[in-house]
This record gives structure tokens, sequence and C-alpha cells, in this order.
């Protein structure tokens, strides 16, 4: 009997213990393409840098159209080009990690690839996983995805501003969560519109003053 | 897609089992699939079978066991099988600890 995906949480604890060492906590991004990633972590970045060293690690398939938008932070960025891979693990998390100095970060933001099914089956030995869904894909996520949504520690739902012209149903969503048992913070904003931003910022606000 | 990096992590291992036994040709590998997962495992068996081409492991037989989503409720401590509600379908409390479904195991690797 052998968990295949051993060696990848080995790593992921090393990691976590790295992380740890170096007092630094680590969020991991999961989404789907579009769903407002990079806009989030603009956001983020915008608000939270004056306060906290952050680092990036931007998980793409090919391109560094996302690091690019990120570069007029100052922040460092490591890119992880997958070539095609549909995830990020952390065998390759350990490498980008080598190359900042942990001992001047207080955050590390991970981008993964966009994809809902695949970054949830690897642990990048992340403190935290957040899950980011958007109006425009449909209020029928949850379901489709339980792995995800159980996995995560907090759900973000973007992009609330264009509800009116999607079928998204809020209280659809929610019951949906309900089923699979899931009792994690949610917030709804749009980050185009920078609504509802401000209890985003305060939950990672407290987890890293926690740290 | 990631049933091909799941395929992957599967050959290190088989490789690794190999080496360490002194087999020169496997000739069955028993695997626990998890519902959970989301891994088809048609996908799967098709990424297997090429990372299995030329290899000792061509035209071994892949058996894949699919497992069954199932919770141990931490309010009655029954255990109950998970279909899409995450509920105890026993005393209805959402506090479930999901002890099946989750599996990517090798079970046996069979060679010689």
């Amino acid at each position: 009997m052998r968990n295949v995906l051993d060696k990848n949480q080995d790593k992921a604890d090393d990691i976590r213990q790295l992380l740890k060492q170096n007092q630094v906590v680590m969020f991991n991004f999961i989404s789907s393409p579009g769903a407002g990633k990079t806009s989030l972590l603009e956001l983020l970045c915008e608000n939270l840098a004056p306060e906290y060293n952050i680092g990036i690690i931007e998980g793409d398939a090919y391109t560094d159209r996302d690091a690019r938008r990120l570069i007029k932070y100052n922040l460092p960025i490591i890119q992880i080009n997958t070539e095609g891979g549909c995830h990020l693990d952390s065998n390759s998390i350990s490498g980008a990690l080598a190359e900042f100095d942990l001992n001047k970060l207080d955050v590390v933001f991970v981008e993964n690839v966009g994809n809902l099914i695949c970054p949830t089956a690897f642990d990048l030995g992340e403190n935290y996983c957040i899950a980011l869904t958007s109006t425009t894909e449909g209020d029928d996520k949850p379901t489709k995805y339980p792995m995800l949504f159980r996995k995560a520690d907090s759900i973000i739902l973007n992009k609330i501003d264009l509800i009116p012209y999607t079928n998204f149903n809020i209280n659809s969503f929610k019951a949906d969560l309900q089923k699979l048992g899931v009792n994690i913070p949610l917030f709804e904003i749009s980050c185009m519109q920078q609504a509802g931003i401000n209890n985003v910022l305060d939950w990672f606000k407290v987890i890293i003053e926690s740290k | 897609m990631h049933e091909i990096a799941i395929v992957n992590h599967l050959f290190e291992i088989i490789n690794e089992v190999s080496k360490k036994e002194n087999l020169s040709k496997i000739s069955q590998v028993n695997f626990l699939l998890g519902e959970m997962q989301q891994i088809v495992p048609e996908i799967f068996r098709f990424a297997f079978e090429s990372a299995a081409e030329n290899t000792i492991a061509q035209n071994a037989i892949l058996n894949i066991e699919i497992v069954s989503i199932k919770g141990q409720c931490n309010s009655c401590n029954k255990i109950c099988d998970v279909k899409k509600v995450f509920y105890c379908s026993f005393c209805g409390s959402k506090d479930l600890n999901i002890i099946n479904g989750n599996e990517l195991i090798i079970k046996s690797i069979e060679g010689e």
C-alpha cells in the first residue's frame, strides 16, 4: 500500500516546516481561468504591500503575462511555467521558494494554474487555500467541484457587480456549499469595482498578524 | 488532466519498486482510486498504457478499484455513504470526517 503522491506530500510537509521556521505564511489561490486570480492579487498587493513583505509565485501554463501585471508593485516574483501542465506541485514550489530570501518575507501568494480539479490533488505546503470563483461561471461550481470547496479555507466570489447580467443565484450557491458541509468564510467581492474588499483584506491581515 | 501527472508519480514508484525487488517485468498494478479525486478511469488507464510503452510495465494490467466516498459522523459516530450531500445519513449532522474517497493508492505491484 503506497500513496502515489507520497513524495509530493513529503515535500509539502517540508515546505510548511520551512515556512514556519521563517515565520512566513503561504496562500494557494485556486480558480478556473479568468475568475480573477491576478486581479485579486493586484488588490492584495496594492493594499497589503505597504504593511507586509510579500513574495509571489506565479503559476502559468506557458506565459508570464500575469507576472508582468504584478511587476509594478516591485515585489519579488517567481514565474513557474508548467509547459502545459494543469497544476503546480510541491517540487516546483520548493524550487521557487529557494529563490526568495524568506527571512525578509511575511507572506507568499501562490497563483496556481487556472483549473478547478487538478490543483486540488496537490498539496503545495501552503498554510491556507483560497477557492476563488466568479459569478459569470455560474452558481453550480460547489456541486461540480466538491474537492476544491472542501479543501479551501475561504471562498472568494468575484464579479458580484455582474450578477444582474447573469443567471447566478447566490442562494443556490450558498445552499450547495451547505450540502458539501462547507462552513468557511465566504467573501462576495468585485475586484473591478473594488467592492466588498475590506472584509477580505481583514481576513488576510488577521492571519498574517498571527503567524 | 492530472491523470497524466498521477501516472508519472505512479511510474516513479513502479521504477523504484522494480529496482528494489529486482523485477524485470511488471505484470499487474492494483490501484485504489477514490471518487473524490475526480479522476476519469478511462483517461487514467490510457495515460498508464501510454507511459508503459517500451518499459518493463509494457502490457501490464492496470486494475483500478474505485473507492466510493464514505464519511464517519463526528456526532453519532456512524459511517455513511456520501452521495453529493455531505451530511450524515443517520443523524443529519454536517460534521463528517471523510474516511474514504480520497485514495490514490497503489495496493500492490506484481511482477517477476
